[in-house]
């Protein structure tokens, strides 16, 4: 475990997962790549499959039909893995809290699955390139 | 030329519709009963040269007021055919068994609302969840969110 934990410190692999998102998040991550604040030089990079990642970037409130597909990625992703709950919808379900077809923040409907799992909020409408990037590194300090 | 429409109509659609009015220059409302309501659309589709823009369904406690809407694009006129489906028995027939546009707005009036198209050829849901719990209608004006649970939900219908 050990040897994970060390692993796990250098060159965060995301997987970047919209779970009826608006899509405003999902342009904000983009701006991390951009050369403005360029997070590949940190080794931070988004891969297209779950089982390639150390850690999945959840966007938007979950609704009833993303929450079997959320928990099937959570499952496919290599533990220990670190799910950063990204937007307001991310960390409390903004503004859709009461709407018919949300069932939950990401982390109400990941602890379902795995009560221990490791879960970074990063709040904001989108959130600030700045706010994302010490977010990553707090959830690592935290692993 | 609106008038011209107006009387047009008066006389073609005698003793199909409860009345209709024009509140405005370029519109007119129609009342129609349930069962005539197609027959109504059908003519003013085929017939009388009006497209089809959409259909809204509303709850208004005493039933579920749907309202189609059609243009006529050459005379500028929006004309809205409204209908009163009363409860409890939400049944009317369904239009889009011959006219294609409208099976859609009626599998979503069917899935939020919780009216029944007779004759509609393809009843499945339209942008509900699979998973979302049957006999529950989200824009009714009795439904609260805490109607539906986490447990209602039936994740072996979504499809994975």
């Amino acid at each position: 475990m050990d040897v994970l934990k060390k692993a796990f410190k250098k060159s965060i692999w995301v997987f970047h997962l919209s779970t009826a998102g608006c899509n405003n998040c999902d342009i904000e991550v983009l701006e991390l790549l951009t050369p403005r604040y360029d997070v590949e030089r940190f080794g931070i990079k988004l891969v297209g499959s779950p089982r390639h990642a150390d850690a999945l970037l959840v966007c938007g409130a979950v609704n009833a039909h993303a929450k079997p597909r959320l928990l099937e990625v959570y499952r496919q992703t290599p533990k220990p893995c670190l799910v950063v709950a990204f937007g307001s919808c991310g960390c409390s379900s903004g503004i859709f809290r009461d709407s018919y077809s949300i069932v939950g923040p990401v982390d109400k409907v990941l602890r379902e699955e795995d009560p221990d799992v490791k879960i970074v909020y990063i709040p904001g409408c989108p959130p600030k390139p700045e706010a994302m990037i010490e977010g990553i590194v707090m959830g690592l300090g935290a692993i | 030329m609106s008038k011209e429409v107006m009387k047009d109509l008066r006389e073609k659609l005698k003793g199909k519709i409860i009345d209709i009015v024009q509140p405005r220059k370029k519109r007119i409302y129609i009342r129609v009963e349930p069962k005539k309501a197609p027959e109504v659309i059908e003519y003013l589709f085929f017939k009388y040269k009006c497209k089809f823009c959409t259909a809204t369904g509303m709850d208004i406690r005493e039933g579920i007021e749907i309202i189609y809407h059609l243009a006529r694009e050459d005379k500028n006129m929006v004309i809205n055919v409204k209908t009163l489906v009363p409860y409890p028995n939400l049944e009317i027939k369904s239009i889009g068994k011959k006219i294609p546009a409208f099976r859609w707005v009626e599998r979503e009036i069917n899935e939020m609302l919780g009216v029944t198209f007779i004759g509609h050829p393809d009843m499945r849901r339209l942008l509900l969840a699979d998973s979302f719990p049957k006999g529950k209608y989200p824009l009714r004006k009795d439904f609260k969110h805490s109607d539906v649970n986490d447990e209602d939900y039936d994740y072996e219908r979504s499809g994975l």
